[in-house]
């Protein structure tokens, strides 16, 4: 299926209702409680027509006459004051890469480069565990910048996380995403031990990353990330190794860097378009979108290819994308951001997510004071799906929930026909899975 | 046209043809005790292969085969999660806190409800084996969880026996695949059902905690002195003189019986309008 029919399928016609032809049928989405029903010729013919033509109201009777009618699951309400369950320490707000398009500016965040102090991360530490109670879970992450430029912080915190978690049977679990330059084999050993999920910020194989993420003198990083990510790819057991690739005009080649990555251990590897650039640079236009898309709907068929072979491809967009949509997961945020997750500058400010270090927009207190519930209150009613437009109309707003916040205040929404395209295609993979692989989803398959 | 819930918040909202919308989770007025809809308790029956349990208590009503020993005995410890709670409050109004035993409760314990004490267990222990403890002797009083000198509680003067914990989802015989249906081993048509309230009928006059079925009045015709007394009747009371508060012991002849209720309730009752009678 092509990128710009997969455009003008999955363009928003109603709120209320969204059809796809899977190839072993058709699916009805119902957006609220994302709701996923497999329906005959004869009443997809039905919904066609009315979501073509009819407004939304008489959607909703329509669906009311089929037995579809259910109480809202998504409201206005924001959350009052959700409690803390994920921090993400920018332990070291410096990077080595010169990263043209990097959020952070190069990892100081448009500021001077800065580590963040041990005392800082505790006490970031005893935040996350404040209100923690028995057998909840929690999530300890570590950014930057390149936060391995600032280890020892890391094993700091790490080490008061597990006394706590111990302390307070409470499950945490780490994260790091890294640039891969500085990974050694002691590293290896710690994240193995720990169970992190590491990170490893990819943008393609050999020359293609290498001209998007040179070192600060220019030279190319991806031979030095190779060498130095691989003790770890051999080593992983407890520890997750995964790429993540950002998608800019300049590396579209997607199949061809899934393929690598897949075929060098990594556990998964997911792609994320470049929306937003501090200055503009290698920013992603409808055209390219389209392209992204076609190379997205290219890795999704071979892997339903190698599912339905029994072979393991680790394509964690489209992974995710049918665990969420066997889920019915509908949410009126794209993320925890401002919520239950918050990022924590080098400095103990408080902020929306890592992406807002240092940004006043996204400012939420800090950790003298905690979390300034006053702005978060602010934040979360803003940012509600509800309160976006065009979201409001759109079938896909409780999957994507709104696009992410950072992206969306600094450029707009410029990838909606992309998010809508992929999620289309990832409900008839869903359709077409669920006929062919219906055991790929006993039991919801973990992240 | 044929339309089939496919992902799990579908097969969730989901209302097989002919149910009427209350038989929605989401819509259910049911709590710890029996609901309007279904009773939720009998999913805990039959938790354990075996044995099958009182659906309000920890009290084994019948065991099949080598479990046929536990019959009248009391589970007390799931994996070492306690069904009982101890009591404790005051014996008499404003009186000094302490155990809440009685001649028909001597250890003072209260079983607890088991979607909330068993939760932990049914989530890790489902498909697994876990030892329960059973009081040693058949009991058909409650009893409590025996400690020694530390207050842990002392197994040794306990029954341990081995218990196989049945799912609360069933799984197709096809595929071995989880649905969202309850398991069959666990609730067998007609028992999530068969033991609803009847409001308007027993229960009307049966809850005395002025909350279920909680729209109806208790004390009306209410005159309260200047020194913060009052006098009033209670709703049943079939004479309104003298105005007392009768309290109802299930056979004083001075209030509405159940039979009276049954047979003649409209013109048994009186309409009662800002607290009083009303004709």
């Amino acid at each position: 299926m092509r990128a710009a029919e997969l455009f003008d399928l999955s363009a928003p016609r109603s709120a209320e209702g969204h059809l796809v032809e899977t190839g072993e049928g058709s699916l009805l989405l119902v957006p609220d409680g994302s709701r996923v029903y497999d329906v005959d010729a004869e009443t997809a013919a039905v919904l066609d027509r009315a979501l073509r033509g009819a407004g939304d109201g008489e959607i909703t009777e329509l669906l009311r006459s089929l037995g579809l009618e259910a109480p809202r699951y998504v409201d206005d309400a924001p959350p009052m004051a959700p409690p803390v369950r994920a921090l993400s320490l920018a332990v070291a707000q410096k990077c080595n890469l010169g990263c043209t398009y990097c959020y952070a500016q190069q990892g100081s965040f448009g500021g001077p480069a800065m580590q963040m102090p041990d005392e800082t991360a505790l006490a970031a530490v005893d935040l996350l565990f404040g209100d923690v109670a028995g057998g909840e879970r929690v999530n300890l992450a570590f950014l930057g910048g390149e936060p391995l430029l600032n280890r020892a912080t890391i094993h700091a915190a790490t080490e008061r996380a597990l006394a706590l978690a111990a302390e307070r049977d409470v499950t945490v679990g780490f994260s790091i995403t890294t640039n891969g330059t500085q990974l050694t084999t002691d590293d290896a050993d710690f994240f193995e031990a720990h169970g992190f999920a590491v990170t490893v910020s990819l943008d393609g194989v050999g020359a293609a990353n290498d001209a998007l993420r040179p070192f600060r003198s220019g030279r190319g990083s991806f031979e030095t990330v190779l060498a130095r990510v691989s003790p770890l790819l051999e080593r992983q057991r407890r520890m997750q190794v995964s790429a993540r690739v950002t998608v800019t005009p300049r590396n579209l080649e997607l199949r061809t860097t899934l393929d690598e990555f897949v075929a060098l251990g990594f556990h998964s590897v997911g792609f994320s378009p470049l929306l937003r650039s501090p200055t503009g640079s290698d920013e992603m236009e409808h055209p390219e979108l389209e392209v992204m898309l076609g190379g997205m709907i290219d890795c999704g068929e071979e892997f339903e290819r190698r599912l339905v072979a029994g072979e393991r491809y680790p394509f964690a967009n489209v992974v995710n994308a049918l665990r969420e949509i066997h889920r019915g997961t509908h949410r009126p945020y794209p993320c925890g951001a401002g919520a239950g997750y918050l990022g924590v500058s080098a400095e103990g400010e408080l902020a929306a997510c890592h992406r807002f270090v240092g940004d006043e927009e996204g400012a939420l207190g800090d950790l003298a004071g905690g979390v300034d519930r006053a702005r978060q209150a602010r934040w979360l009613e803003d940012r509600h799906v509800h309160r976006q437009e065009p979201c409001r109309g759109c079938w896909a707003r409780y999957m994507c929930g709104g696009g992410c916040h950072h992206e969306v205040i600094r450029r707009g929404r410029p990838a909606c026909d992309y998010i809508r395209g992929w999620l289309h295609y990832c409900l008839g993979a869903y359709g077409r899975l669920l006929a062919r692989r219906p055991d790929y989803f006993t039991g919801v398959p973990s992240a | 046209m044929r339309i089939d819930p496919a992902n799990r918040t579908a097969q969730l909202q989901y209302r097989a043809a002919g149910n009427p919308p209350s038989t929605q989770p989401d819509s259910a007025i049911s709590n710890c005790y029996p609901g309007l809809e279904f009773d939720f308790r009998n999913i805990w029956r039959r938790m354990f292969e075996g044995i099958e349990m009182h659906e309000a208590d920890n009290y084994v009503l019948k065991g099949i085969g080598e479990y046929q020993r536990l019959e009248r005995h009391r589970l007390l410890l799931v994996a070492d999660a306690p069904t009982v709670v101890a009591l404790s409050g005051p014996q008499t109004p404003g009186g000094p806190s302490g155990p809440l035993t009685s001649q028909g409760n001597p250890d003072g314990v209260w079983t607890m409800e088991w979607s909330n004490a068993m939760a932990a267990v049914l989530r890790d222990k489902a498909g697994k084996t876990v030892t329960g403890h059973f009081t040693k002797d058949p009991s058909q009083k409650p009893a409590g969880i025996p400690t020694d000198s530390s207050g842990k509680p002392d197994l040794s003067k306990l029954l341990a026996v081995e218990l196989n914990v049945r799912p609360l989802f069933g799984s197709s015989a096809e595929t071995g695949e989880p649905l969202a249906v309850i398991d069959q081993e666990r609730v067998q048509p007609g028992e999530l059902t068969q033991s609803l309230c009847s409001p308007w009928q027993n229960d009307y006059r049966e809850c005395a905690c002025y909350y279920w079925a909680a729209s109806r009045p208790d004390y009306v015709n209410v005159e309260v002195a200047a020194t913060g007394t009052s006098a009033g009747n209670s709703w049943l009371a079939i004479h309104r003189e003298p105005k007392q508060y009768v309290l109802d012991d299930r056979n004083d002849t001075r209030l509405v019986s159940y039979e009276d209720l049954f047979q003649d309730w409209q013109g048994r009752l009186k309409f009662i309008v800002g607290g009083d009678d009303h004709d």
